[in-house]
């Protein structure tokens, strides 16, 4: 098996990882529900967690980092606590719905900076004219799809001139590419623990820089009188029982990459995409969404067929043990920016693990499945 | 004997606290905050000794961990407030 969908949730995790979480299983309970043993063995592995990603992603005091259960969580409590009905909020043409989804319950009007793929200079002009008297800007650093690195440095500069909160979606970027929250100066960044931070599904984390409003309320372990969520940060987001083991697995996977030189892992996984791209060149009837020279390009390649749908191509690949992601990726509006909804594309996405002997296989196969009469 | 309770705004920032003291020295350890005394229920506080309370508070100050309020235990277990 082969696995090729680190954009939906990287599989392989360094061995320390699980190792983490059952010792965690193990042997703490739950950090701020007392101050026996157990409770403060978790207290200090959440907050050991929270200060290596202050650290990592330059996010000040620790307090600054919350944990959530996933990406989905910290946008909507980012959102929700900037956007109010009938705000204009602008947003790229390459949001997921976890960010589309939480705009329209909240009633906002939505402006789309559309730009075309690949095109970072379209892309801050689109964001240049849509920018003007907007209460926030929602921005992706990589598209989920087609793995299009967004200006986002400059996106956020733009932002901070016009003093608009941005919230940045770093899901398919953080633990892969730079992200440096003091120098972006964003209201909020949201991320995913699991993905290319290489920690245990049900983990988040939301770099806050702005005022809040919780999404969930409920126990904090803190001033359990008042009957209103404290005024402070990390408890006033992080109602609930902590996903501790999750928590002290994800502290693994950063330390992982934070082992790497800079930028090695962002190489890699370039040099896979070159590698896959290559092998592939030349399919007849398959369309592949590349960057020019991979400059605006993670470690993510769409592709279509014109005689295989997406879903199919997919299954098959998945029967060869080739596993990969097709159809809308939960982004339709990155669909319809590129003009692929009808459609879909089949996703290949790449991960530290991934070798180019594994990625080429994967592209013979496809070579195989499409060149079959 | 007389210890002091220096009351933090949350765990976190008791947990931030005590391993402050304890890098320069000085015996810092988390506990729950009495509630007869605070009256909010679920408060951390870090417990230091008498002779180390001007120390540690100074300390807490300069790295922005400033206690919320101080409280003296005495030897028969009786706790009130330290006026700032």
């Amino acid at each position: 098996m082969i696995y090729l969908d680190s954009a939906a949730t990287s599989l392989q995790k360094p061995k320390e990882v699980p190792l983490a979480v059952s010792r965690a299983m193990s042997m703490m309970a739950s950090p701020g529900r007392g101050c026996h043993r157990p409770a403060m063995m978790a207290a200090d592995c959440v907050l050991n967690c929270r200060m290596l990603l202050a650290s990592y992603f330059n996010a000040g005091e620790p307090e600054n980092v919350i944990f959530t259960f996933n990406a989905t969580h910290g946008l909507n409590i980012a959102i929700n606590s900037l956007v109010s009905k009938g705000d204009k909020v602008v947003i790229s043409g390459y949001e997921h719905n976890s960010v589309t989804r939480p705009l329209k319950a909240l009633g906002a009007e939505t402006f789309i900076a559309k730009s075309r793929l690949f095109d970072k200079y379209d892309a801050l002009e689109a964001f240049k004219q849509a920018l003007p008297g907007a209460k926030c800007a929602v921005c992706t650093h990589v598209s989920n799809v087609f793995g299009f690195i967004l200006p986002i440095r400059e996106i956020a500069g733009l932002c901070r001139e016009l003093s608009v909160p941005l919230v940045i979606d770093a899901s398919q970027s953080a633990g892969i590419l730079p992200v440096d929250f003091k120098e972006l100066g964003a209201a909020f960044i949201a991320m995913p623990g699991h993905k290319g931070l290489l920690g245990p599904q049900g983990t988040g984390v939301l770099l806050c820089g702005h005022d809040t409003k919780p999404v969930l309320f409920g126990g904090t372990g803190s001033n359990s009188a008042d009957s209103l969520m404290p005024d402070f940060l990390p408890d006033r987001l992080e109602a609930g029982t902590h996903n501790v083991s999750g928590v002290a697995g994800l502290a693994q996977g950063l330390r992982f990459i934070m082992s790497k030189p800079k930028n090695a892992i962002s190489r890699h996984e370039s040099g896979l995409c070159r590698a896959f791209a290559e092998k592939t060149r030349g399919i007849t009837g398959l369309k592949m969404f590349l960057s020019e020279n991979f400059s605006a390009q993670a470690g993510v390649i769409s592709v279509m067929s014109d005689r295989i749908a997406s879903d199919e191509l997919a299954e098959r690949l998945g029967k060869e043990g080739i596993c990969v992601r097709a159809g809308l990726h939960c982004s339709p509006l990155a669909h319809e920016t590129v003009g692929t909804a009808e459609q879909g594309t089949v996703r290949f996405s790449f991960s530290p693990f991934n070798t180019v002997a594994e990625v080429s296989y994967a592209a013979d196969t496809l070579k195989k499945i499409l060149n079959k009469p | 004997m007389l210890h002091y309770l220096l009351m933090c705004r949350s765990l976190t920032y008791a947990q931030r606290a005590s391993r402050a003291l304890e890098r320069i020295g000085i015996s810092a350890i988390i506990t729950k905050a009495p509630k007869s005394a605070t009256g909010q229920g679920c408060n951390y506080c870090v417990k230091v000794s008498e002779k180390n309370l001007t120390r540690s508070i100074a300390a807490l100050v300069d790295a922005g961990l400033g206690p919320t309020k101080v409280f003296l235990v005495t030897g028969e277990g009786s706790v009130s407030e330290v006026p700032g």
